[in-house]
């Protein structure tokens, strides 16, 4: 069993400003947690500092339920998986994975079992005489969680892991790093940049923005009930529409929005936190539009660009009022640049962030999934 | 397609061939030669087969302080390969360290001496060792060292060690700057995998860091032993031609200068310089060899 | 890097290794500092106490004096300087052009001719000497700095080659290309693209080139030793040696041998580590 709590860690280079500031995380076992954000965001420091090569400036972390700030790297348990893999150029891949083991005084047979056996999960049994210079990418990928297995630890980091490597192995290699993760059971953080990662890899996904947690949730919490105009915007592809807009009556159970060009939008989310005349951000995601009036809030637009993806196209419309929106619509329909179309969404589908970006929260969000089928 | 000649390439490359040519490779190779030769009184060359060596090798006018040059020869290019390498490597090392404060600036001082003329440090440290002025030995009084000291550059037993070291305080910073920008060449994040994995600094500077920067170091090997083996000026400022006291800081850069320009009584002759100039080809050429041949193809280059 | 896990041990490390570097760094200063500051002061001021700084009473110019009266150290000053950067530009203009023509274009005998110019770097010019003296002797160079430059020329050129042309080869070769399609010649294409690109190249080389020529002793000493060719190497040597029981100017013309390198690495020294630094990493 390892359980992973992070209380209010912050880091400091400089004693005055924070590169993270008072990070709070309980990581379960077996979780697999990614922590996303864009660079910069301090999501690679937070993974250093657990890992145990950055200092703690303020704060607890505990790994089963025991403080170790003050431990080094090899008494906290973990193993960690760099971004350049950072394989020994020097020793074979056998040697590479022996060389903690022989660090920790491991006995020679018991690591030469556990490196055979993590050598046959991940299919680099008949690599392991070779040098790291002899082995492609994705071969070095492995090893470099090899390596991480053998300690059999309780705690696994990586970091950005597939980042080097090209955009077929990647696809494939994050497969198996999610397949690894279910045989071993492991307890993982993962950092990464990239939100089609987090979204198929993490039990919990950790959104990061100037070092502080943004949001941390499910897959599924965060795409549906994204907690501010950062992870709304961040989450999700093309980026959700926002139009600007005021608040015209506000009730328990719905919003009602004069947009920028006087149109009107009823949102379902809860209103209590809002009054009339608030300046709001309405959010609407390019999927959650239709191209057709079924919708109970209607839009009118000229297409000024779209892009074929062969299941589905993007549109991009101006739309009557003067913004600007894109429409994720059906693939086998053909629209041309300066069609004019109509589009709708019913009110369930849409956000509503307050003036300071913090969301309303959205009464029925699954009901964007039910409301689609009948539409179709 | 029919080709002219490529006129340009000739142009690019002549400058640089005639001047190599006729003034290195050249000479060299006319002193290769000239080593086949003996000199009349009146200067005349004539073929000697290798009567030069025999006599080098042979007559114990020649030989006894051919070979005398040969093994202080050899005891100066130990003397740096035991001290100034490794001291090397040790300041090269700490000042590698992550978070070292001043690094750069250690760098600059300890480098300042190698851009010296040899001739300028040979009598800057003839002062310092002079008993007349008696700077060392103040210094050593210091610590209560003052009867330790002795005119170390003036007794047979110590001058060769005393112009070693004084060589090798000059250039310790060429090992130093050359394993210096090996291991900084290392990334970072395997250093850190192995101190993730447990690994102590000074297990991580044996198993990981030293290993990596092995085609370094031979590298300074290298460059150590043609350095020494070529070695003149420093001796020659300090000790003259005569490499005293009574030649026991004579190596085969002064003997070559001796052979070839005479001193005292004996004349010199330039196809006797030519043949121990070719016995120093020899030994070069040798320690080349078996650089390239033997050490340079089994250490790998790491590329990160 | 490594986070605090036993501060007391970190700092101890930390400091042992702040002592060694300081240790070793104040013994390569401090001769060269010794020699300077004696230099500014008078004989009994240099007997009395060697390691005092020089005050009202024990402050001379006299030793600057003897050397500058007693001997041409302005003229050996100059003649190395002349030495120096002639060969210095000659190096540098002829060691590109070859290396250029060793990197771009493959021809017959490219490979033998690169390895005709690597052997120059391994192999000690010295070795030649006797024969170099013959030929400047024919050539009626005896004594004439020209001697020098010519020998120091085929001395730098092996590694100036073989470092430029590592460089050069990094050169994209979408830029030669263009250069060609645009219609512009050979010699246009190395003159106005090739060079401006090598520049941080350059500046290694003319250090790694510079420091043997100025400080050499061999060559000046058998090829120029005239009165009027002598280089400062040279010339302080042969002052020492005539004036080897006066103090004051023994000091004096070693630091007036030392300063100029001084002078010169404070305001290069940056470039030159770095130089070196990014050189040996390939």
């Amino acid at each position: 069993m390892s359980h992973v709590s992070l209380k209010n860690l912050t880091k400091s280079y400089d004693g005055k400003t924070n590169v993270l500031s008072g990070i709070n995380l309980e990581i379960n076992d077996g979780e697999f947690v990614v922590l996303v954000g864009p660079s910069g965001c301090g999501k690679s420091t937070l993974l250093r500092m657990v890992c145990g090569l950055e200092e703690i400036t303020a704060g607890d972390l505990e790994i089963d339920r025991a403080r170790v700030n003050d431990l080094p790297p090899a008494l906290r348990g973990i193993a960690m998986v760099f971004q350049s893999y950072a394989l020994y150029p020097h020793m074979s891949v056998y040697k590479n994975m022996a060389f903690g083991l022989k660090v920790a005084g491991k006995d020679k047979a018991e690591a030469d079992v556990r490196i055979r056996n993590a050598a046959r999960i991940l299919k680099i049994d008949h690599l392991l005489e070779r040098l790291p210079r002899e082995l492609s990418g994705g071969q070095r990928q492995r090893v470099a969680i090899g390596r991480a297995i053998v300690r059999e630890p309780k705690l696994f980091l990586f970091d950005e892991p597939l980042s080097n490597l090209d955009a077929a192995l990647r696809v494939q290699t994050r497969l198996e790093i999610a397949k690894l993760h279910r045989e071993l059971q492991a307890t993982i953080v993962y950092v990464t940049h990239d939100q089609v990662e987090a979204m198929t890899l993490g039990d919990k996904i950790v959104v990061m923005h100037d070092g502080l947690i943004q949001q941390a949730g499910s897959p599924l919490e965060l795409y549906q009930q994204p907690a501010n105009l950062f992870v709304a915007t961040f989450i999700g592809s093309p980026k959700m529409n926002l139009l600007e807009g005021v608040v015209e009556v506000a009730e328990a159970d719905h919003l009602i929005v004069n947009l920028a060009g006087g149109q009107r939008v009823r949102a379902d989310v809860y209103g209590g936190n809002t009054a009339v005349g608030d300046r709001v951000n309405v959010g609407i995601r390019a999927e959650h539009l239709w191209e057709d009036d079924n919708g109970s809030e209607r839009f009118s637009g000229v297409v000024d660009l779209v892009e074929h993806l062969g299941e589905s196209n993007f549109l991009y419309l101006t739309l009557s009022t003067g913004q600007a929106m894109v429409v994720r619509g059906h693939g086998d329909r053909e629209v041309k640049i300066g069609d004019a179309i109509n589009i709708s969404a019913p009110s369930a589908a849409f956000h509503v962030f307050d003036r300071d970006g913090n969301a309303c929260k959205r009464l029925k969000p699954g009901n964007m999934i039910a409301a689609k089928r009948v539409h179709a | 397609m029919k080709r002219t000649f490529p006129w340009h390439i000739a142009v690019f490359l002549a400058p640089a061939f005639v001047i190599y040519a006729v003034f290195s490779a050249f000479p060299l190779i006319d002193t290769l030669r000239l080593s086949f030769f003996t000199t009349s009184d009146s200067g005349a060359q004539s073929w000697a087969g290798l009567l030069n060596y025999h006599t080098l090798l042979g007559d114990p006018n020649w030989s006894e302080g051919f070979w005398n040059a040969m093994r202080n020869n050899v005891k100066f290019f130990l003397i740096h390969m035991c001290i100034q390498n490794p001291l090397g490597l040790l300041l090269a090392a700490l000042m590698s360290t992550k978070g070292v404060k001043f690094a750069k600036a250690y760098q600059t001082a300890i480098f300042l001496p190698t851009l010296l003329s040899v001739v300028i440090i040979g009598f800057i440290w003839q002062l310092i060792l002079s008993p007349l002025w008696g700077v060392s030995e103040k210094m050593l009084g210091w610590v209560h060292l003052q009867d330790f000291f002795a005119p170390w550059l003036g007794q047979e037993e110590t001058a060769l060690y005393t112009l070693s070291l004084m060589s090798v305080w000059q250039f310790v910073g060429i090992p130093m700057m050359l394993i210096y920008a090996a291991l900084i060449a290392i990334p970072d994040e395997i250093i850190e995998a192995a101190y993730v994995e447990g690994a102590s600094a000074w297990r991580i500077f044996w198993t990981i860091r030293v290993p990596l920067i092995l085609p370094t170091l031979g590298l300074t090997t290298i460059l150590t032993f043609v350095g020494n083996f070529n070695a003149f000026d420093l001796i020659y400022s300090v000790k003259g031609a005569l490499a005293g006291p009574n030649f026991s800081t004579d190596i085969l850069g002064t003997y070559f200068y001796r052979a070839f320009f005479g001193y005292q009584s004996q004349i010199g002759s330039p196809t006797m310089g030519a043949a121990v100039a070719t016995m120093m080809f020899l030994v070069i050429l040798g320690g080349v060899a078996v650089y390239f041949y033997f050490i340079q193809r089994k250490l790998q280059r790491f590329s990160f | 890097m490594q986070a605090k896990h036993n501060g007391a041990t970190r700092f101890a490390t930390a400091g042992l290794t702040q002592i060694v570097l300081a240790g070793y760094t104040l013994l390569a200063l401090f001769p060269i500092a010794l020699i300077i500051i004696n230099s500014l002061k008078s004989r009994a001021g240099i007997f009395d106490d060697p390691l005092a700084l020089p005050n009202s009473e024990t402050f001379s110019l006299i030793g600057f004096e003897k050397v500058l009266h007693s001997s041409h150290f302005t003229l050996y000053f100059g003649n190395s300087l002349i030495v120096t950067i002639t060969s210095l530009v000659l190096i540098l203009l002829f060691g590109a052009m070859a290396a250029w023509a060793l990197a771009e274009y493959r021809f017959k005998g490219s490979r033998i001719l690169a390895l005709f110019f690597a052997f120059g770097i391994m192999v000690p010019i010295r070795l030649g000497t006797v024969s170099i003296l013959k030929l400047m002797v024919s050539l009626q160079l005896v004594n004439t700095l020209t001697a020098l430059v010519l020998v120091y020329v085929a001395q730098g050129l092996p590694l100036a080659i073989m470092i430029l042309s590592e460089f050069m080869q990094q050169i994209p070769k979408e830029l030669k290309e263009a250069a060609r399609c645009d219609g512009v010649g050979e010699f246009k294409i190395f003159f106005q693209v090739v060079l401006p690109l090598i520049r941080p190249a350059v500046a290694t080389v003319a250090v790694f080139t510079m420091v043997p020529i100025w400080n050499d002793l061999w060559f000046p000493l058998i090829l120029a030793p005239g009165d009027d060719t002598k280089t400062v190497t040279l010339g302080v040597q042969q002052f020492i040696g005539q004036y080897v029981t006066n103090w004051n100017a023994v000091l004096a013309s070693l630091t007036l041998a030392v300063l100029p390198v001084l002078i010169m690495y404070v305001f290069f020294s940056r470039q030159l580590i770095r130089g070196i630094t990014a050189g040996a990493v390939k």
